[in-house]
């Protein structure tokens, strides 16, 4: 499949058929028209299929991510030969990939969790097996969906985490499909891991009585949280997730990649991701507590400490939609300038857009999506219209090389070289100075009262932008 | 020396911009969780409006059973589209056009029997269950609140009137709630929501007192505001804006803005300030949640005793016999508001006030009578006395 040793998304040169920003904006209006008839058809409670019950809507989405970073950052097109992705027209490769990405979703939650798990191991996953316990159809397909989908939080951070920061290792250099199938192997266990000691309390505690013998209840978290509930994890796997993808996209794996000593930089990206993701996570909670006031255990909706929970990781998906829009559709603009201050640039349009795009989403979005207005209802998740959009743009980007903005053509081996001399250059340009040194101290204390000017404006900022007039 | 003086230039921005990212992370990851971030939180200062004081509160339970079989109303909730479905489009009674399930509206709904409405509910709901999804499982919810004044003058209030036509009339009639509103002795009807179970049967209602004072909270939709008037209401129409609204010395309503399934937009409930006792809660379904409505309350009024007594009413907690761990967190921290007497029922679940009584909590039992389903609650028919022995 590898040409130059790469995938195939480095080894493609996507040469814009407009000068910008038309193909960004033909981009924009082309994947929210698709956005918005996928959403009537398959989302919206007034639509067609109508699967925002919520949980089987948001199930299926979350998992149709998943689904795609394995088809393409996994398996690399597996089992595709490149000339046929390289030469196939856009529109045909997009219908068929997509195509296949969702009879493998189907086979995955039918024949993997319903049947296989739900039948053989943990009845949770199946919601014939709740049924007949004595559950109703509505909460017996709604609680396996919330198993599912619980896991596909965690999966949709494993997945690209074992390629962006662990680089593939050790599975580098097997031919497709072993590498692929070792890293899904991998990827998998870890979730499963994860998913037993994160989200397995919550489903044991969903049921009555408490499952004391198959579950940790109460959860250990409950005093730390505030909450019972597995929102808690949701939350910080969700920062991981976009800290995951913002590390690979604007920030071009900076600050990992300038670390020289390959095992200490996989392992450092590995864990320094969830360190930057468990900053975002205490500080989305706080913004809540600035504008919101403290929760209040045991409270419904906007005050509830598990609600608040999944809103950091709600607000933290607010943040990948410009970041991904910056990378696909933008060229990851800006360039110009040393990688630490194009990264920086791009971070504070991202934190920008991405507050611009949280206050219309919650001014406006009830207009369009058959939803209520309101930050907090107990049946909306604002992560299922924001992951869907994600999805198309994924697809889009992935299955058909942006068309019509631009067109795919293969890198000559020369282009590869030269990328990847530009890529040294572009790391061997951050070195150690004791200019950088000053630098970096100034920049310290001025990042720190950053946050704390942030912290002192959130709640006054709040109160006049008045998102939700009375 | 000039591309030195670049170098350096260009070294400190690298190095500033690596340390604006690490600082502000740093700031975001140490402090934003940790204790030192209360000094941000403003001191909670208590508005103690004065509400005044009642002598008693005696609450009869007209219908707490707002659905007959859960696995019914789930699987055409499921079979609509969920929970997030617009409850007129269901074509549930008294709105059944005919066209079979989530397919209907408002509009054609009520076409079918605006004309019978309020004086033909019988022929309305023969009408209505001949075009509508299972007609046969609409109950309702409503209470008779009765309230003695200090003064001993005795007050009469309705909260909700139910759902089927058919079933809130049996139920008016089996508390004589019937012969009170012909008698002009109940002075107003409370809307808690518009909800279908709690609002749609509110032709039942005027039908014995079309000049009832009729409290709506702000939020409802146009179609529930045409449906009131459609209903035959000559009366006063108040509409109860967010926040707390007084109804008469000792009873007010606080409006929540809250979100809530099936399209339906903000939710009040009732103080109700009884002498030496404390506040009571009554509710239709407290849907923001009764911990909310508690701290509200410290938030905003002052009541006897300093103490939270008592509550009437549906819960939300799982009014489908549903779970979910954040109830938990309700059922554990409930016991920390001290509440002396809870007369839960309709959407608390079954479940729920079976895990309150685990807690020990003073859950008062009913005899399931009537079609209520359990004697774990107060069930339909049933009474219950704060500041006085019922």
């Amino acid at each position: 499949m590898e040409k130059f040793g790469a995938g195939y998304l480095e080894e493609r040169k996507l040469v814009p058929r407009w000068p910008q920003p038309i193909p960004a904006i033909v981009s924009l209006v082309l994947t929210m028209v698709v956005f918005y008839i996928t959403w009537w058809l398959f989302q919206d409670p007034r639509g067609w299929l109508r699967m925002y019950t919520p949980y089987v809507g948001y199930m299926y989405t979350r998992w149709w991510l998943i689904v795609l970073i394995w088809m393409v950052y996994i398996f690399n097109y597996w089992p595709f030969r490149r000339s046929w992705v390289e030469k196939t027209h856009p529109l045909l490769k997009g219908a068929i990939l997509t195509t296949i990405s969702v009879f493998i979703l189907l086979v995955l939650i039918k024949g993997f969790f319903e049947m296989l798990l739900g039948n053989f191991g943990i009845a949770y996953f199946n919601p014939e097996r709740l049924k007949a316990l004595g559950l109703t159809e509505f909460f017996s397909l709604e609680y396996s969906a919330l198993a599912c989908l619980m896991f596909a939080a965690i999966a949709s951070w494993m997945s690209p985490a074992w390629i962006v920061a662990c680089e593939e290792r050790p599975w580098q250099d097997l031919n497709q499909p072993a590498k692929g199938v070792s890293i899904l192997v991998m990827t998998f266990f870890l979730s499963t891991l994860i998913f037993f000691m994160t989200m397995h309390s919550h489903m044991g505690i969903l049921y009555y009585p408490w499952q004391y013998f198959t579950s940790i209840a109460p959860p250990y978290w409950e005093n730390f949280a505030g909450t019972v509930s597995g929102n808690f994890h949701v939350a910080w796997i969700m920062c991981c997730t976009v800290m995951v993808w913002t590390v690979e996209t604007i920030w071009e794996r900076f600050p990992f990649k300038l670390i020289k000593t390959d095992w200490l930089r996989r392992i450092t990206a590995f864990f320094g991701i969830i360190a930057f993701a468990f900053a975002m996570f205490f500080f989305l909670y706080f913004a809540q507590e600035l504008t919101w006031g403290q929760a209040i255990r045991g409270t419904r909706l906007i005050n509830a400490p598990d609600w608040r929970w999944l809103h950091v990781g709600e607000m933290a998906v607010f943040f990948l939609l410009p970041a991904i829009f910056i990378t696909f559709y933008c060229g990851n603009w800006p360039k110009r300038f040393s990688l630490p201050v194009n990264v920086l640039i791009r971070t504070a349009i991202t934190i920008v857009a991405a507050a611009l795009l949280y206050i219309l989403y919650y001014k406006f979005s009830h207009d369009f999506l058959g939803t209520q207005k309101g930050f907090m209802h107990e049946q909306q998740f604002p992560m299922i219209p924001t992951i869907w959009l994600i999805n198309i743009w994924l697809a889009h980007h992935w299955f058909m090389d942006n068309w019509p903005g631009w067109k795919m053509v293969p890198k000559t081996a020369e282009e590869m070289k030269k990328d990847h001399a530009a890529e040294k250059a572009i790391v061997d340009d951050v070195r150690w100075s004791p200019v950088l040194g000053v630098g970096l101290i100034v920049g310290a204390v001025l990042g720190i009262a950053l946050y704390f000017a942030i912290v002192f404006i959130l709640p006054w900022l709040y109160k006049v932008i008045n998102i939700l007039p009375k | 020396m000039a591309e030195k003086k670049g170098m350096s230039r260009r070294d400190f921005f690298k190095g500033a911009a690596i340390g604006v990212m690490g600082g502000t992370f740093l700031g975001m990851g140490v402090y934003s969780y940790s204790p030192l971030r209360k000094a941000f939180f403003p001191k909670i200062e208590r508005k103690m409006a004065d509400i005044g004081v009642v002598k008693s509160l005696k609450v009869t339970n007209i219908s707490e059973t707002s659905w007959f079989k859960n696995a019914t109303l789930m699987s055409d909730i499921k079979n609509a589209g969920g929970l997030l479905v617009n409850q007129y489009s269901y074509n549930w009674p008294p709105f059944g056009d005919g066209k079979g399930l989530g397919k209907g509206s408002y509009e054609s709904g009520i076409a079918k029997i605006r004309h019978l409405l309020p004086n033909n509910l019988d022929e309305a709901w023969e009408v209505t269950k001949r075009l509508s999804v299972s007609p046969d499982n609409a109950g309702g919810f409503s209470a008779l609140l009765e309230v003695v004044e200090l003064n001993g003058r005795k007050r009469k209030f309705l909260l909700d009137s139910g759902w089927s036509y058919k079933w809130m009339n049996e139920s008016f009639k089996r508390e004589g709630i019937d012969q009170m509103l012909k008698n002009n002795e109940i002075e107003g009807i409370i809307i808690s929501h518009e909800h279908f179970d709690h609002f749609w049967g509110i032709p039942v209602t005027y039908k014995y007192a079309p000049n009832i004072t009729t409290y709506y909270p702000e939020g409802f939709y146009p179609e529930g505001l045409d449906y009131i008037k459609a209903s035959g209401h000559k009366g006063r129409l108040v509409k109860m804006k967010q926040g707390l609204n007084s109804i008469i010395p000792g009873v007010a309503t606080f409006n929540f803005p809250v979100p809530i399934i099936c399209r339906v937009y903000g939710e009040q409930s009732i103080y109700v300030n009884v002498k030496d006792h404390g506040l009571v809660s009554i509710t239709g379904c407290c849907h923001f949640g009764i911990i909310q409505f508690s701290e509200t309350a410290y938030r905003e009024i002052a009541y006897e005793k300093n103490q939270l007594y008592g509550i009437y009413g549906g819960l939300h907690i799982s009014p489908f016999e549903d779970w979910d761990p954040k109830y938990d967190d309700l059922v554990i921290s409930l016991g920390k508001y001290g509440f002396q007497k809870i007369g839960c029922n309709h959407c608390t679940g079954i479940l729920c006030a079976k895990k309150f009584v685990e807690r020990g909590y003073p859950v008062q039992r009913g005899t399931a009578r009537n079609r209520s389903a359990d004697p774990v609650y107060l069930g339909n028919g049933d009474k219950i006395g704060f500041g006085i022995d019922v």
